[in-house]
C-alpha cells in the first residue's frame, strides 16, 4: 500500500477531456428562494493538482462546498462529476466518498475527546460479528496504522486527539481523508481547514498535503489566507458574488494583490470619489489602545471625517475597530467622543472595562455595524421596525409606553433614505436580502444619529444597487458632522469614501494613505509590503 | 406584535403601490394560523354539546373550565418570564409554586404565624430561589436544565419534609376569600389570573423593557451590541418566574384553605403544553401569553369534556402530552416556513 507506485501526477494538466479531470464541476447554480446565491459554476481540477478556491465572505464558496458534499441540492441542469464519471445530483455522501471525494473541515474537525483511530474510522467501523454487532477494534487500529504509516507518520493510534500537537492532528484528519482513496486517485476538500493554525504548523501541514499531492491526489484549498493560497497551490479559481471570475489560473502568474482585485472586482466605477465632508473640529480620539496584537494605538478623528483601517488577517485593523464599537473588551485604552450638548467637551469610554452592554458607548454617540449582520446586527425573527429602534427604545420611549410614534417615524425615514424593499416596517428581516438587511442594520445605527460610526465590513455580500445606497448614506452622515471608522478589506470600498486610510500589519499601522485614494494603491499597500516571507516558491 | 399595533404603524407609512396586496394576502394566510386553534375549540363544545347534552352544555361546566385553572395561569406566566429571553427548560416554575403553597400553611397551622406575614415569607422565598437559579444560571453559566431541574426536585423534597408528607389544611376561611371571593360567577382568583396575563402581555407588547425581553430571547449577541443589559434581563426574569410562582402558590393554598405538597410536579406538563400551545395561537411561531391563555382553556375543555364522556384521569395526561408534542410541532413548522 505504500505510496509510491501511483508515482507522478497525470501528466496532461493542459489537456482538456473530461476523462483527465479528477473534479469537473460544470454549470452548477442554486437558488435560495428568489436570490441566486451560484450562478453557472464551472471548475476543474486535474489529477495530483492542488487548487486554489477563493471569494469574499458571501461569495458562494461554503455553499459550493455544501452542493459538492451533499448538504444542498443543486438547481436542476448542473453537472458534477469525478475522473469522468458524473455523480447524481444532489450529491451522495456515499457515492462522493466511493468515488474518492473527502473533505477535511475548519479546524479539522476532529472530536478531541476521542483516539486517534475512533477518529479516523468514524462513519466507517465495520463490526466484528454479526450476532454481537460490536466493533472490531483490532482491525479498526490495524486499517488506521496502515493509512497513517502512507502517510509516513508515526502516531499511536490509541492516542486521545486531544493530547496530540497541531502537526499529528493535522496527519490525522489527512489520514481520515485519504483511507478510502484508491492509489493514485481521490480528491480533498479543505475547506478553512487551516484557520486555527499557527505559522509553524500550517507550514508543517503543508509539507504533509504536499507529500499526499505527489502521490496523485488532488486537493480543492479553500481558504481566506491569500498569501497561502499564492504559496502552495498550483491553479485558483476565483469567486464574487456567486459566479465564477477567473477558474484555473496558474498561481505563478498571481500574487496576494491581484487575487484581491479579482475577488473585489471592479464593481465600483459608477462611484467617484465625492468631496471630503471633514471639518477643522475634532469628533473623537482614541488614545493608547491595546488590543488583541495591537500595543498602543492613537488616532484623532475630526468631524466629518471618514478613516478606513485595513490588512490582512490577524493585522489588528478589526480588532480596533471593534474595540471602538464597544464590541469587543480591549487590554486598556481610552475613547474620547465629543459631546455635542456640552459643546464638544469630550467624554470619556474606557476600553478596558468589562461590559455587559454597549449602552455606555451608545450614550456617548457611537455607532457600531458589525460585520456579521444575523449574528451581532439584526434578530432575524424580529421585524424592520423592532430592529431598527432597538438602541433607542428606552431613551426615546417612556418605559410604560414604548410609543409608536417615533417608532413608526423613524423607521419610515430610514426606509426612504435607505431604499429599503419591500417598504414594510413589519417585514420580518429574516425574510429580506442580503442588501436590505444590511441596510436595515446601517439605519438602525444611522437613525440614533451618531456623532462616531464605526463600520465593520459594510458592504460585504451585497449586491451593486445596495452598495451604492450604503455608501452614499456613509457620505450623508459624514456631511452631517459624523465621524466615521471603516474596518475593511474591500479597498475599492475604502477608496471611494476615505479621507484617510491606515494600513495594519502584526499590530501596527505601517502605511497611512491619504489625498486622492485608488484602489490599487491601497491593496500594494496591504499586500506589498516587501520584506514579508513567502513570495518565492 | 398584535394586528392592532401593526395597523395602526401600517397608516402612518406610505407603501408602494401593488405591494399592499401581496401583504393583505400574506395576512390572510397568517389569519388562519392565528386562530385555528380557536376554531378547533370552538368545534370542541359543539361536538361535546352534541354528545354529552345532558352534561356539558351547562354554567357549571364553564364554571369549572374557567373557575379552575389558576394554578395554570400563574406557573405558565412563570415560565413565560425565562423563555421570553431564551431560556428555554425553567423546570422548576411547579416546584417553586408548590414550594411557596406548602410554606405559607405549614407557618400558619402548625407554627401559628399570622396569615399575611407567612403569605410574604412564603413569596420572599419563591423570589430568592428564582434569584438564586438566576445567579447560578445567568453569572456561572451553569446549565439550566441542571439547575432548575435539580432545584426543582430539591425543593419538592423539602416541601414533603416541611409538611410532613401530608396535606395541610385549616387556613383561616376568611382569608380564603381572598381567591374564592365570587364575581360575576367566578372566582376572583379568575380575574388575577386574567389580569396577570393582560399585564405580561402589554409588557411584551408596547414597553421598552418587553422589547428589550423579546431581543435578549431573539439574540443575546445583537442586543448586547444594542445596548440591552443582556444579563440583568435575564436575572430579571428569573426573579420574576420565582415572584410569580411564589404569588400563584399564595393564592392556591388560600382558596385550597391549605396545600398537598405531593400535588406540585403533576402541573410540569400541563405548564409546558400550554406555553409551548401559545406558538400556535395569536402569534405563529411565537410564545404569547394572550396565546398561553387561550391555550389553558382549550385544553381544559377538551379534558373535561373527554371525562364528562366517562374517560378517566389518565385522558388527561395522554390529552397534554399529546397536544404539547403536536403544538410544538405545527409552530415549528410556522417558523420554519416564515425564516
Amino acid at each position: 500500500m505504500a505510496a509510491s507506485q501511483a508515482g507522478a501526477p497525470f501528466p496532461g494538466q493542459s489537456a482538456d477531456t473530461a476523462q483527465q479531470h479528477r473534479l469537473a464541476v460544470a454549470g452548477v447554480s442554486k437558488t435560495f428562494g428568489s436570490a441566486r446565491v451560484l450562478r453557472d459554476i464551472g471548475l476543474r481540477i486535474a489529477p495530483g493538482e492542488l487548487h486554489g478556491l477563493v471569494g469574499q465572505n458571501g461569495c458562494g464558496k461554503s455553499t459550493l462546498v455544501k452542493i459538492l458534499t451533499g448538504v444542498y441540492t443543486p438547481d436542476p441542469g448542473g453537472a458534477i462529476s469525478v475522473d469522468g464519471r458524473s455523480l447524481s445530483l444532489p450529491v451522495r455522501p456515499l457515492e462522493a466518498r466511493a468515488a474518492g471525494v473527502s473533505i477535511v473541515h475548519q479546524n479539522l474537525g476532529l472530536v478531541d475527546d476521542r483516539s486517534v483511530w475512533e477518529n479516523v474510522r468514524l462513519g466507517r467501523y465495520k463490526t466484528a460479528g454479526r450476532l454481537t454487532r460490536r466493533i472490531d477494534g483490532k482491525a479498526e487500529r490495524r486499517a488506521v496504522a496502515e493509512v497513517l504509516a502512507r502517510l509516513g507518520v508515526t502516531i499511536d493510534v490509541n492516542t486521545r486527539v486531544g493530547e496530540l500537537s497541531a502537526e499529528d492532528r493535522a496527519a490525522v484528519a489527512v489520514a481520515r481523508a485519504i483511507q478510502d482513496h484508491k492509489p493514485g486517485g481521490g480528491l480533498i476538500i479543505f475547506d478553512e481547514s487551516t484557520r486555527a493554525m499557527g505559522k509553524q504548523a500550517r507550514l508543517r501541514f503543508f509539507g504533509l498535503v504536499q507529500s499526499v499531492v505527489d502521490t496523485g491526489v488532488s486537493i480543492l484549498l479553500i481558504s481566506h489566507q491569500l498569501e497561502e493560497v499564492v504559496e502552495v497551490t498550483d491553479r485558483v479559481t476565483v469567486l464574487r458574488d456567486g459566479q465564477v471570475v477567473e477558474t484555473g489560473i496558474p498561481t505563478k502568474d498571481v500574487d496576494e494583490a491581484g487575487l484581491t482585485r479579482l475577488m473585489l472586482g471592479r464593481h465600483l466605477v459608477t462611484h467617484t470619489r465625492g468631496d471630503s465632508h471633514a471639518q477643522d473640529k475634532p469628533v473623537a480620539g482614541i488614545r493608547g489602545l491595546a488590543v488583541r496584537s495591537v500595543c498602543d494605538f492613537d488616532l484623532d478623528l475630526k468631524k466629518g471625517e471618514i478613516v478606513g483601517l485595513t490588512g490582512i488577517v490577524g493585522s489588528g485593523a478589526v480588532a480596533v475597530a471593534q474595540a471602538v464599537g464597544g464590541a469587543r473588551q480591549a487590554r486598556r485604552g481610552v475613547l474620547l467622543v465629543a459631546d455635542n450638548a456640552k459643546d464638544g467637551t469630550p467624554r470619556e469610554i474606557r476600553l478596558g472595562k468589562k461590559r455587559d452592554s454597549s449602552e455606555e458607548f451608545i450614550k456617548a454617540g457611537v455607532a457600531f455595524v458589525a460585520e456579521r449582520r444575523l449574528e451581532q446586527g439584526l434578530a432575524a425573527e424580529m421585524t424592520v421596525s423592532q430592529n431598527l429602534t432597538l438602541p433607542r427604545i428606552r431613551s426615546r420611549g417612556h418605559w410604560l409606553r414604548a410609543g409608536g410614534g417615533w417608532q413608526a417615524a423613524e423607521t419610515a425615514a430610514m426606509i426612504s433614505k435607505l431604499d429599503i424593499r419591500p417598504p414594510d416596517p413589519h417585514q420580518i428581516v429574516g425574510t429580506l436580502s442580503g442588501g436590505n438587511q444590511q441596510k436595515v442594520l446601517l439605519g438602525k445605527w444611522l437613525a440614533g444619529e451618531p456623532t462616531l460610526l464605526v463600520l465593520h465590513e459594510p458592504t460585504q455580500a451585497v449586491d451593486v444597487g445596495a452598495r451604492h445606497d450604503i455608501i452614499n448614506a456613509i457620505r450623508e452622515a459624514a456631511r452631517d458632522g459624523c465621524g466615521v471608522i471603516i474596518s475593511s478589506v474591500d479597498a475599492a470600498d475604502l477608496a471611494v469614501l476615505c479621507d484617510r486610510v491606515l494600513v495594519f500589519s502584526d499590530g501596527k499601522v505601517v502605511t497611512e494613505l491619504g489625498g486622492e485614494l485608488t484602489q490599487d494603491e491601497i491593496i500594494e499597500a496591504t499586500f506589498g509590503t516587501p520584506g514579508e516571507a513567502g513570495r518565492a516558491r | 406584535m398584535t394586528d392592532a399595533e401593526q395597523d395602526a404603524n401600517h397608516a402612518t407609512v406610505t407603501r408602494a403601490p401593488g405591494h399592499s396586496r401581496r401583504s393583505r394576502a400574506f395576512g390572510r394566510q397568517s389569519l388562519s394560523a392565528r386562530f385555528a386553534i380557536l376554531v378547533v375549540w370552538a368545534a370542541l363544545i359543539v361536538v361535546y354539546s352534541f354528545t354529552e347534552p345532558a352534561l356539558f352544555p351547562h354554567t357549571g361546566t364553564y364554571q369549572t373550565i374557567f373557575g379552575s385553572q389558576q394554578p395554570l395561569v400563574f406557573m405558565t406566566m412563570a415560565l413565560m418570564c425565562t423563555i421570553v429571553v431564551g431560556e428555554f427548560v425553567d423546570l422548576s416554575v411547579p416546584a417553586v409554586f408548590g414550594f411557596a403553597a406548602t410554606i405559607l400553611p405549614v407557618l400558619v397551622v402548625n407554627h401559628n404565624v399570622g396569615v399575611w406575614p407567612a403569605s410574604l415569607v412564603a413569596i420572599v422565598a419563591a423570589v430568592l430561589v428564582g434569584l438564586v437559579q438566576g445567579l447560578l444560571v445567568v453569572k456561572l453559566n451553569v446549565n439550566t436544565i441542571v439547575v432548575t431541574l435539580g432545584m426543582s426536585t430539591l425543593l419538592e423534597g423539602v416541601s414533603l419534609w416541611m409538611s410532613n408528607e401530608s396535606t395541610i389544611s385549616g387556613l383561616p376561611s376568611s382569608f380564603g376569600s381572598i381567591a374564592t371571593r365570587d364575581v360575576g360567577g367566578l372566582p376572583v382568583d379568575f380575574y388575577y389570573g386574567l389580569a396577570l396575563v393582560l399585564i405580561f402581555a402589554y409588557l411584551l407588547w408596547a414597553t421598552p423593557l418587553g422589547r428589550h425581553m423579546r431581543f435578549v430571547g431573539a439574540s443575546r449577541e445583537v442586543s448586547r451590541l444594542s445596548g440591552v443589559r443582556v444579563d440583568r434581563i435575564r436575572l430579571g426574569a428569573f426573579v420574576s418566574a420565582g415572584l410569580l410562582s411564589g404569588l400563584g402558590g399564595v393564592i392556591a393554598a388560600a382558596a385550597l384553605g391549605g396545600y398537598d405538597a405531593t400535588t406540585a410536579d403533576s402541573f410540569l406538563l400541563p405548564t409546558f403544553a400550554a406555553v409551548f400551545l401559545s406558538t400556535a395561537i395569536l402569534e405563529p411561531g411565537r410564545f404569547n401569553p394572550l396565546g398561553t391563555l387561550l391555550g389553558i382553556y382549550f385544553l381544559a375543555t377538551g379534558i373535561l369534556g373527554l371525562q364528562l364522556l366517562g374517560l378517566q384521569a389518565w385522558v388527561s395526561q395522554v390529552f397534554y402530552g399529546g397536544i404539547l408534542v403536536i403544538a410544538v410541532t405545527i409552530s415549528t413548522l410556522l417558523r420554519r416556513r416564515s425564516s
